[in-house]
């Protein structure tokens, strides 16, 4: 008897197991489609900017820097939160078709968020004239870490699956972080530096959004987008 | 007359309906035998026949899809319509004409050709015939005639020539007639090569289906309208692989082991049947196990047992079987050959194998051999193959050696611990033995009595330190604990994990109330030296300082609270009668199979030996009053291993700890107890490889000191990097690649004597004490792992000097990749913190292999991913590399790296030529 349980208890894990691929997203024509605009804000006092010494390659780094991974704007507006409508069907997703630029000046990564559509070229650049090295820590996508001396004034890559998010560093420079996140679909936004983001064309209906901080974590906001007009939000994020 | 008469009447009578009877009777059993023989006791024909259907579906149903996708291709489409086109245009048009002309003219050219060549032939043989009259006259002295003959030779000669001429312009005729035909064609035959070319796919199979099949029958145009064409399956016939000497019969005699199991199993190595049903369907792990273990060589039964010849009934050739409720049953008097079902299979793995840790599949097994080593079975049980792990030098050195017990530990802890050690630590290794209160009291007074000299003189030898127990040095202890890598083994909360031996034992002991055994000398000259108080012990130094010490005892004397034992039970311990039955006690439940204990060195195994108990049958195993058990080997097992004493009886006794496995566990001991077997196997079925025992004991060794505590080796382990989640590189780093990639010499000495290579880490390689054996044991290993045959690296320090060193020596350089931003270089740092150091590049000319180097600046990523080493090199089809250096060749470049950075060491070390002979060198080659 116990080993029909045994039996079953495997058979039972190994559908559990089973990986269901996630519905894909479909790609349909839009007509009086409507936007999501609005504002992520932290809630709470915001803490001060945290800053710290620099003392590796001073000339091109310089002496001190602020922390990037909480930036609040002056209103309370949080900037780099990547806001995703959980669409199904609505516009093709489109991959630029030139790369996408991503930036190490001062050893400061900009954008230090970075979404864009799978498939697209990414070109990483190097204005310093120090050694960078860019590790790209993939859990779907390939992990890679490459170089980029002095000479190398720019790479590209290309990411090529969906991936939300693939954390990037410097290991050259330990305060150099970022974040990718490769899409699937279109509908999708970075706050900018006042907590502001806007998704248009989205077909009208109701949504899922997720919202997502580095720091503050994820959350999951409801939505409804009208035919032809615009939703607009006012979401705050803060320490759990 | 009468007589007479009897005999008539025998003879009238008939015997008609009897024979009747009789011969109707003999044709029903001849009929029923040629049933049996041919249906009946051959099951495996029907499943032949039906995969064979199966099969051939399948080809069928992938022509028709890659028919149907070719009918969807334009390419296709277009190519049909070109051989269309072109064939209409030879046939029919003036092409068509010529052609047919060029035809005509073909086939009377060799027509003739026939005819020529046939008077050519016969030149040819009356020549023959006339050269051998020649010989003949010559032989015999017949000049003359031999001269008349020779004219007639030469005016046939002259006749052959020509009608050689005539034949070979015939023959050049009917090429090129053959070639103006091929010419005008030629269309059609590209258009064809086109079309073949699309069509490959499918032709393919078209032809896979003929070799599957036994054709296509009837012939179409034979078949009257009411009989199907269709492909035919092949006869069925038997499937069996012998393997040659594989077994032994009674007399140790080698005998051949047949397996017909493909018989009826015929998918089991062929793809695409995964999800077909019984006996049809393709092996789970098809490529993973049959890849290695080829079928057609290692057939199926060495794996999974059964009946290897009986064809007869999926019963018998499987030797078990389920019935209606679920319930597996054994075949009467074949328990032995009974099927493997589930992870119980894993147990033949170690029939061939030396160990099965580290085989892909067999992780159950390794899982219950890794079990029976490290929980110590094998300090009571006698197995063959771990005779020798039990003891080193002759001291046990499974569990702690209890030598100076009394300088250790409390003695009223001792003897709750005695009574039941899980309820201290849940998660020990330690058995429980069931001892009530009088029997653990006896037991700790003997070992205390028996330790009370060797105890009393190492404290006498190791004065009591002042440890401070202000607050600020017990955080600097905890900060040490935390980061120098103590919780790579140990747990400091009652509910936190570290490293563990199955589902829940733990490697090491769990701290969180260690106050409650120890005291404060103990605990700092332990942290201090491990081998100061045991030479057996696991535990490694970490090199702590005295304050270090100190801090370190400070901590974890605020883990838990001291709970002397009362003045009775100390009286108790002391009382010399309970000394007595203590040691009875010792020896009757066998504590000097794991422990070191004074005067026990001599004492002998106390339990069963094991060596075959997975041969034992129903009939062999004692189920005491357990009438409520199946009686067979799985089901007393497991209940042995669940409750070990609970097959005893009101007359006998058991004696067997409690270990409170996790039923996981227990199956992974019942597969490893099951794969120990008398089988002895022939050497050329095993797997051997040159490195395998070097493998094995190296795997033990990396068990017994918990290595991957903190490294990630052969893929396992690294526990430790629950504590550096969010910044992996300040773990210890991964050994994947270990052999490949150091000297030999340099580690050995690195093992005896760890020196820092990573100065950003804060936890500490410790030093184990290992002994010379131990320590080329583990250099065996590493190098094993990665097939490294050689223990040697010869650097020829005068290739370490001219250009190409230079060449490295600017590739290094800030202008280029800068290799010093982060790397260390003998007494020079980088700038910035040391979470950006890396290692020390003037060690690579000792600790390097240069081949690794090379491989290692192609693709670092490769050889250990996730790395903070970045690729220079990594794209294989564009130089990377600055192109003012060594013409921008990407390889040139890494070999100028490989001898740079090994120059470094060459030259801290002193062992580069000088300035001079170095200016001497390059123009040397130069010249």
């Amino acid at each position: 008897m116990k080993r029909i349980m045994v039996g079953v208890a495997l058979v039972a894990g190994l559908l559990a197991g089973t990986v269901h691929p996630a519905p894909a997203y479909e790609a349909i024509e839009v007509t009086n489609g409507g936007s999501l605009t609005g504002t992520v804000k932290y809630a709470g006092t915001p803490p001060a900017p945290e800053k710290f010494a620099v003392t590796k390659d001073t000339q091109a780094c310089g002496t001190e820097k602020t922390k990037p991974d909480l930036v609040v704007g002056s209103d309370g507006g949080l900037a780099n939160v990547v806001v995703i409508v959980k669409a199904m069907k609505g516009k093709k997703l489109e991959v630029p078709a030139t790369p996408v630029s991503f930036d190490q000046k001062g050893c400061e990564y900009s954008p230090h968020v970075l979404a864009v559509p799978a498939g697209t070229t990414i070109e990483v650049l190097n204005p310093d004239g120090v050694l960078h090295n860019v590790h790209v820590m993939g859990k779907v996508n390939p992990e890679a870490n490459r170089a980029m001396p002095k000479f190398q004034k720019k790479i590209q890559w290309k990411v090529e699956k969906p991936e939300m998010p693939i954390a990037v560093k410097c290991d050259a420079h330990p305060w150099m972080h970022a974040y990718w996140f490769v899409m699937d679909q279109p509908y999708y936004a970075v706050t900018d530096a006042a907590g502001k983001f806007t998704i248009a064309d989205i077909p009208p209906g109701d949504y899922e959004v997720d919202v997502w901080h580095e720091q503050l974590g994820q959350k999951t906001e409801k939505v409804t987008i009208p035919a032809g007009g615009a939703a607009t939000v006012a979401w705050s994020l803060g320490k759990s | 007359m009468a007589r007479r008469d009897s005999v008539i009447d025998e003879e009238k009578r008939s015997y008609g309906a009897l024979w009747l009877v009789l011969s109707l009777l003999l044709f029903v059993a001849g009929l029923w035998a040629i049933a049996d023989d041919y249906i009946f006791r051959r099951p495996w024909k029907y499943y032949q026949e039906r995969f064979s259907q199966m099969e051939i579906a399948k080809v069928k149903e992938a022509i028709a899809a890659e028919q149907a996708r070719l009918d969807q291709d334009p390419e296709y489409q277009k190519a049909v319509k070109a051989l269309e086109e072109a064939t209409a245009q030879v046939q029919s048009g003036e092409t068509g004409e010529q052609i047919a002309q060029l035809e005509k003219q073909l086939e009377r050219a060799r027509l003739e050709d026939v005819e020529k060549d046939l008077n050519l032939r016969f030149v040819k043989s009356e020549l023959e015939e006339l050269r051998f009259l020649y010989d003949d006259a010559m032989h015999h002295g017949r000049e003359d005639e031999a001269q008349e003959v020779l004219e007639k030779i030469r005016a046939k000669e002259q006749l052959q020539v020509e009608r050689q001429a005539i034949y070979s312009e015939s023959q050049e005729r009917i090429a090129k007639l053959e070639a103006e035909i091929k010419a005008k064609q030629a269309a059609v035959k590209a258009a064809q090569d086109a079309l073949a070319k699309l069509t490959a796919t499918r032709d393919d199979l078209q032809q896979k289906l003929e070799t599957i099949s036994l054709g296509r029958y009837p012939a179409p145009s034979a078949s009257p309208p009411f009989i199907k064409v269709d492909w035919v399956p092949k006869i069925p016939k038997i499937q069996q692989v012998v393997l040659e000497e594989y077994d032994r019969n009674s007399y140790q005699q080698p005998v051949a082991r047949v397996d017909r199991c493909m018989s009826c199993h015929t998918g089991i190595d062929k793809k695409g049947f995964e999800d077909a049903p019984q006996p049809y369907r393709t092996h789970p792990k098809r490529e993973q196990i049959l890849g290695p273990h080829p079928v057609d060589k290692i057939g199926c039964t060495p794996c999974h047992n059964g009946d290897g010849p009986n064809v007869n009934s999926a019963r018998g050739a499987h030797a078990n079987y389920y019935d209606e409720h679920g319930q597996l049953h054994e075949v009467h008097l074949r328990e032995e050959l009974a099927l493997f079902r589930g992870p119980m299979m894993q147990a033949n793995c170690l029939k061939c194998h030396p160990t099965a840790v580290g085989l892909e599949g067999g992780e159950i097994a390794a899982r219950g051999e890794t079990l029976f080593i490290e929980l110590g079975c094998h300090g009571c049980h006698l197995a063959e193959g771990y005779e020798t792990l039990a003891k080193q030098n002759d001291v046990s050195i499974i569990g702690p050696s209890l030598r100076r017990i009394g300088a250790k530990v409390e003695p009223g802890w001792l003897v709750r611990w005695i009574r039941n050690p899980h309820q201290f630590r849940p998660r020990t290794r330690m058995p429980n033995f069931m001892f009530d209160e009088t029997q653990a009291t006896q037991i700790a007074a003997f070992l205390l009595a028996a330790t009370k000299d060797s105890s009393a003189a190492w404290v006498s030898e190791h004065p009591a330190p002042d440890v401070p127990r202000d607050p600020q040095t017990v955080a600097a202890g905890k900060a040490l604990v935390d980061s120098i890598g103590c919780r790579a083994c140990h747990a400091l909360a009652p509910d936190e994990v570290a490293g563990q031996i199955g589902a829940n034992k733990d490697i090491a002991p769990n701290l969180s109330a260690v106050a409650e055994k120890t005291d404060a000398r103990w605990l700092y000259h332990w942290v201090k030296n491990p081998r100061g108080f045991s030479d057996i012990a696991r535990m490694p130094s970490l090199r702590l300082t005295d304050d270090e010490a100190r801090a370190v005892t400070a901590y974890l004397l605020t883990l838990g609270a001291p709970q002397p034992a009362p003045p009775p039970l100390l009286t108790k311990l002391r009382d010399p009668g309970a000394v007595a039955a203590g040691e009875k006690l010792v020896r009757k439940y066998g504590c000097a199979g794991c422990h070191d204990i004074p005067g026990m060195e001599l004492e002998s195994r106390i339990g069963a030996e094991l060596s075959t108990y997975g041969n034992k049958t129903k009939e062999e195993l004692f189920f005491g009053d357990r009438i409520d058990l199946h009686e067979d080997w799985a089901t007393f097992t497991f209940h042995k291993l669940k409750e070990p004493r609970g097959y005893a009886t009101k007359w006998i006794e058991q004696v067997m700890p409690q270990f409170n496995l996790a039923d996981e566990d227990i199956e992974a001991l019942m597969v490893f107890l099951r794969g120990r077997t008398e089988a002895k196997i022939k050497e050329d079925y095993r797997y051997s490889h040159s490195f395998s025992e070097a493998v094995v004991r190296g795997q033990r060794l990396v068990a017994r000191y918990n290595c991957t505590g903190c490294h990630i080796i052969e893929g396992r382990g690294g526990d430790i990097r629950r504590l550096y989640e969010k910044n992996p590189s300040e773990a210890p780093p991964n050994l994947l690649g270990e052999g490949q990639k150091v000297q030999a010499p340099w580690l050995y000495a690195f093992l005896q004597a760890p020196t820092t290579i990573r100065p950003w880490l804060s936890v500490r390689m410790p030093t184990f004490g290992l002994s010379d054996e131990e320590t080329v044991t583990l250099v065996h290993y590493f190098q094993g792992l990665d097939g490294v045959t050689s223990p040697f690296t010869y650097i020829e320090v005068s290739d370490y000097v001219g250009a190409n060193v230079e060449a490295g020596r600017m590739l290094a350089s800030a202008d280029y990749l800068s290799c010093f931003s982060c790397h260390v270089r003998g007494n020079t740092f980088p700038e910035g913190e040391k979470d950006s150091w890396a290692p020390d590049l003037a060690m690579a000319a000792k600790r390097l292999r240069p081949a690794w180097i090379v491989d290692w600046l192609h693709d670092p990523q490769k050889l250990l991913p996730g790395t903070k080493m970045p690729s220079f090199y990594a794209d294989p089809d564009n130089p990377d590399g600055p192109p003012d250096i060594l013409g921008g060749d990407d390889d040139a470049q890494i070999r100028a790296l490989r001898d740079y950075v090994i120059s470094i060491g060459l030259a801290q070390a002193g062992q580069l030529p000088t300035q001079m002979t170095r200016v001497q060198n390059d123009q040397a080659a130069v010249q």
